[in-house]
């Protein structure tokens, strides 16, 4: 099968996003990851790879600055990879959707095959969505299935494992379909130096696919929560003591 | 300037979940003197009609068939989309659940409409609808408006009160027959397992007493419980004690978990990680116990105790025992 995994680059997630001088996230600031979602969503896709058969690609809106994400997602299980050029600036989801459909129509008459499974991490860490396996489903009109712990071929159709609230949910699916990766119960696993070396190697394609999508959101304010207020932080020399002081500050406050 | 606002209240066992009553409170505001209408889409919906319109909605649409008894993304896009398509509303409100969160964006995307996520916040400027949502785990918000003519929303439980319930409150509930072709559903469910047999309501919960990876087993959290027990609240947790099966995810709280908003919020050996601060930003007073005195918790506490939360804990359940009587 042909698998297209969609990533994204993002800020690290483990660093606080503050705004700069000009009111803007300072997100150029802090290092640049492959999206966790996006990652699993390789992970489970190469190992699908390893068991059935087929060929795992990647593919990333950006320029040069994504060129290192795409390496580090052939050094761990990726055969191809391309940068799709089309960087719409302020895109919402629905543009982006729009762009990654144009991408995967793009890329499928470049290597001259149809794509069989199109996955995408849940969200970004960034924005948090979650919105666009979904909305790329509806543009390319194949069917989709979120929350995807597992899947697996089954009678030519794919037997899918959806999370739920509850415990999960067992799916069934024709392809081509879209599938949104959260976590399984496995992590992605690391480079060797071996593949390091071999996704050097490899030719990182840019294609373009001049779509010019439009995005009915539109952010018009960009600002920070307001700070709780510094609150009381106590430390006697017993925990009973400390525990003690505190009860009575939440008694004086009445929120118990 | 007046809109008319869909709101789609989400029904679990032909009950209103709770977040799709909160999101009427919101829709009220958008309405700016204009409608509110509850969609309704299930096998057996009458009661969560009821709950709609007692809650705020004037008058609910329900879409009643054998056909959605169990959730499944074509059927409920496909009804949410007729519905959209012949009613004609200014924008649909949908609650944030694993199913909105699905098939709202896929119904959206049907219409060519913009669909703005994680919204936490309504407001009308303008004659505009502005939403409010979180984006870098909570660090910084944004407002954003949907030029799209139908504007769908998915708004985050939690961030909304539900109004005062009227139950004498009349309002009409219109049928509406719709099903989905069968070639039309692509994915189909054909087993549903249920593994985790508790259920917890953290986000109808007034008091939250949650353990990270410092409460350091699953038998301590029997001692944060007893403090829950104690303060009619109940316990949570974060990633690091479900990943390391001391505590199963029914109870996780974060930007992976469920999102709270309770009047207490009490963190035991939780260090105050952006994922998991994400999930609590709608807490009213939010009390911190950790042995770390820099831990980034302390920062976002009312009240912070630097301290072993297995010593500190049961001496506040004794206090809080004495107190209650």
């Amino acid at each position: 099968m042909e698998i297209l995994v969609c990533v994204k680059q993002v800020p690290d997630a483990d660093v606080e996003v503050k705004l700069n001088a000009d009111g803007k996230p300072n997100v150029d600031s802090i290092a640049p990851v492959v999206n966790a979602f996006d990652g699993y969503a390789l992970e489970m896709a190469t190992r699908f790879k390893e068991a059935n058969g087929g060929t795992v690609v990647v593919m990333s809106i950006g320029s040069d600055n994504v060129k290192d994400s795409m390496k580090n997602c052939l050094a761990v299980g990726a055969d191809e990879a391309y940068i799709i050029s089309d960087v719409i600036a302020d895109a919402d989801t629905l543009a982006t959707s729009e762009v990654l459909a144009a991408a995967v129509a793009k890329l499928e008459e470049v290597r001259g095959k149809k794509f069989d499974i199109v996955c995408c991490g849940k969200e970004s860490t960034d924005f948090a969505c979650g919105q666009i396996s979904q909305e790329l489903s509806e543009k390319l009109g194949y069917g989709e299935v979120v929350d995807v712990i597992g899947f697996e071929p089954k009678d030519g159709v794919l037997s899918v494992k959806k999370e739920t609230e509850e415990g999960y949910n067992m799916l069934e699916i024709g392809t081509p379909c879209v599938l949104g990766i959260i976590k399984p119960d496995y992590e992605p696993r690391y480079p060797t130096m071996k593949s390091k070396m071999a996704a050097r190697k490899k030719d990182i394609p840019v294609v373009e696919t001049g779509v010019n999508a439009a995005s009915p959101v539109k952010v018009v304010k960009v600002y920070t929560p307001a700070k709780k207020s510094a609150g009381v932080k106590i430390k006697e020399e017993t925990n009973e003591e400390s525990a003690l002081k505190a009860f009575a500050m939440l008694v004086d406050a009445k929120v118990l | 300037m007046s809109k008319n606002i869909f709101v789609y209240v989400e029904a679990a066992e032909g009950k209103a979940k709770n977040v799709g009553l909160e999101i009427l409170t919101p829709a009220r505001v958008a309405a700016d003197g204009g409608e509110v209408t509850a969609v309704v889409i299930g096998n057996g919906v009458e009661e969560a009609a009821k709950q709609a319109i007692a809650f705020g909605a004037d008058k609910v649409i329900a879409v009643d068939d054998a056909q959605y008894a169990t959730y499944n993304t074509d059927t409920y896009a496909n009804a949410l989309v007729e519905l959209v398509k012949k009613y004609n509303p200014n924008a649909v409100f949908v609650g944030a659940t694993p199913d909105g969160k699905d098939f709202a964006p896929v119904a959206a995307a049907k219409l060519g409409s913009g669909c703005v996520a994680n919204v936490t916040g309504v407001a009308v400027e303008d004659g505009k609808i502005v939403y409010t949502s979180p984006v870098y785990a909570g660090a910084i918000l944004n407002d954003a408006v949907c030029e799209s003519d139908v504007e769908f929303a998915v708004l985050r439980s939690g961030a909304f009160k539900k109004a005062e319930p009227d139950e004498a409150k009349a309002g009409e509930i219109i049928a509406e027959p719709i099903t989905c072709a069968a070639d039309a559903i692509r994915a189909k469910v054909v087993d549903v397992v249920k593994e985790i047999s508790e259920t917890v309501n953290l986000e109808e919960a007034d008091v939250i007493v949650a353990g990270g990876r410092g409460v350091g087993s699953a038998e301590n959290f029997a001692i944060l419980k007893e403090l829950a027990d104690a303060l009619g609240g109940v316990i949570g947790a974060t990633r690091a004690p479900i990943e390391a099966g001391w505590i199963s995810r029914a109870y996780q709280i974060g930007q992976s978990g469920k999102s709270v908003a309770p009047k207490l919020y009490i963190a035991c050996g939780i260090s105050g990680a952006t994922q998991h601060v994400a999930g609590i930003t709608g807490a009213d007073y939010i009390v911190a116990i950790n042995k770390d005195e820099d831990a980034s918790i302390f920062d976002i506490a009312n009240v912070g105790i630097v301290g072993n939360l297995l010593e500190v804990v049961p001496v506040l359940t004794a206090e809080v025992k004495k107190l209650k009587g």
